[in-house]
């Protein structure tokens, strides 16, 4: 993939192949072109050269988080669970349990602090139990408890063979991936995990 | 026919909350239309205020104030409106997108919204004759009712088209006032002899304020005026739908994306759950965090 505003070029030729049951990350500085490269991944944007293919469903967890600050957390998940064609909402309650989030079922979006409302952002990428995940900084705003809960979370899809792509500013955690690239340049290069972590 | 129906009724049902929870647009309503039309009523001189009625060629001579009225109802109508659709739009056209590209229809998702307009500019409309209707009652309540519908519904549209393009909160704001100011005011009779002038016929509420003026004082319907109106209403529904799909649309391969979401077709997957952790399991893992 190519992309480039307008003078600016971001992404220089970005190859990369994410195989089921992998857990792998991106790190890159800030302004290295990871939300870019996710945008496109998730066809929020178009790139202006190269394609994308994603076998199965997948699920997207933009940065920024996207509310309607005027629902409920379970009207956010009644919209969702007819968007995605679900016949139930078991998915979207376990994952809002797992992230110890459901007694806000009925608090309006718009009222709740911002580790919550990034909590709903990642369970309405999540309800659906997509085969590729595709997150961008995910547990920015988490308290301790739930970053952790975050990990277990994506260590047992990724063990049930969902394929999940964690994009972030920082290199922690590299350990539990099980592939590391780092976006430099506008492209994509494949990093050792340990020494990165020494890094 | 009935996943169909199910889809639109939800996103219509989520619009008309969406709107509900917007107090601001709702004490306009409340307050703004009934002020607006009181103050009119009470400030403007009751003078006989003639002028022709480009529509029927009809010479009309109402009180001052009672025109003033009409034009502050129409007024008042299409700001309301363009104002709750254009920040109903601009604060909520990335959740929109976020839903489209999770699989909600896009049709389904723009027809709930006009919808929902729809219903508001009812309800306003009828709010704002029946305020008129305090003070003297117009000779044809229902096409005035119909007139104010109409331009607000016109402006609605152009508040969806406002909320999908501008950038910034302040140039929508700014823009439906400035179109308002320069539509309204340009047709009042008694602000400008420019109502007399050929341009403003194709202002946007050209054929609205005359099947209003019509219905108020005359007793000759103007059908004239309100199918002019409905012109102006198609094309900003139709600008407002095209730049909704825009920006809403999926870069993605078309045939990735199956065009109606069928319950238990994609949410019960072929491949079994993955089994989550419980909430009380996490503080227990091992970490290697932002310490």
């Amino acid at each position: 993939m190519h992309h480039s505003y307008r003078q600016h070029t971001v992404l220089r030729g970005v190859d990369l192949r994410l195989r089921p049951g992998t857990l792998a990350g991106i790190v890159g500085e800030n302004g290295a072109g990871k939300t870019t490269l996710l945008k496109i991944l998730s066809g929020e944007l178009r790139p202006d050269r190269g394609s994308v293919l994603h076998h199965g469903r997948f699920g997207y967890c933009p940065q920024s988080v996207v509310l309607d600050d005027s629902f409920t957390v379970r009207q956010h998940l009644e919209l969702f669970k007819n968007a995605f064609g679900l016949a139930d909402l078991g998915r979207g309650e376990e994952v809002m349990e797992a992230l110890a989030f459901t007694e806000y079922l009925d608090q309006r979006a718009g009222l709740l602090s911002g580790g919550s409302r990034q909590k709903l952002n990642l369970t309405l990428a999540l309800m659906h139990d997509p085969d590729v995940l595709l997150l961008d900084e995910p547990y920015q705003g988490f308290d301790w408890e739930t970053y952790l809960r975050f990990w277990e979370l994506a260590t047992r899809l990724r063990d049930a063979g969902r394929s999940i792509l964690v994009v972030s500013h920082l290199a922690y955690d590299i350990d539990r991936l099980d592939l590391l690239w780092r976006l430099e340049s506008g492209r994509l290069h494949l990093q050792e995990r340990r020494t990165e972590a020494a890094s | 026919m009935r996943r169909h129906w199910s889809l639109f009724t939800t996103a219509s049902r989520y619009a008309l909350i969406g709107h509900a929870r917007n107090r601001f647009a709702m004490l306009l309503v409340v307050v703004y239309i009934p002020v607006w039309i009181a103050l009119a009523y009470l400030t403007i001189p009751d003078q006989p205020a003639p002028f022709r009625l480009r529509a029927t060629g009809e010479v009309l001579s109402p009180p001052g104030n009672h025109l003033t009225q009409i034009t502050g109802a129409l007024n008042a109508v299409t700001l309301i409106a363009g104002f709750m659709m254009f920040a109903a739009t601009f604060t909520g056209g990335r959740f929109d997108r976020r839903l489209a590209m999770a699989g909600y229809p896009r049709y389904h998702l723009v027809l709930a919204k006009l919808s929902a307009l729809t219903l508001v500019c009812v309800a306003v409309a009828t709010y704002a004759t029946v305020a008129v209707g305090f003070g003297w009652p117009p000779r044809q309540p229902l096409l005035l009712a119909a007139a104010l519908f109409c331009a607000a519904l016109t402006y609605g549209a152009l508040g969806v088209v406002f909320g999908s393009v501008l950038r910034r909160e302040v140039e929508g704001m700014f823009a439906i006032l400035m179109i308002s100011i320069l539509d309204v005011a340009l047709q009042n009779p008694l602000s400008s002899s420019g109502s007399d002038s050929a341009v403003v016929q194709f202002l946007p509420t050209y054929g609205a304020v005359q099947a209003g003026m019509s219905a108020a004082f005359s007793d000759s319907p103007d059908v004239r005026g309100l199918v002019i109106q409905c012109l102006w209403l198609a094309g900003a529904s139709a600008a407002a739908f095209l730049v909704f799909r825009r920006r809403t649309r999926n870069a993605l391969a078309p045939r990735q994306k199956p065009w109606l979401p069928a319950p238990g077709r994609r949410g019960t997957a072929e491949k079994p759950r993955a089994p989550l952790p419980p909430a009380e399991s996490g503080a227990s893992a091992e970490a290697h965090g932002p310490t």
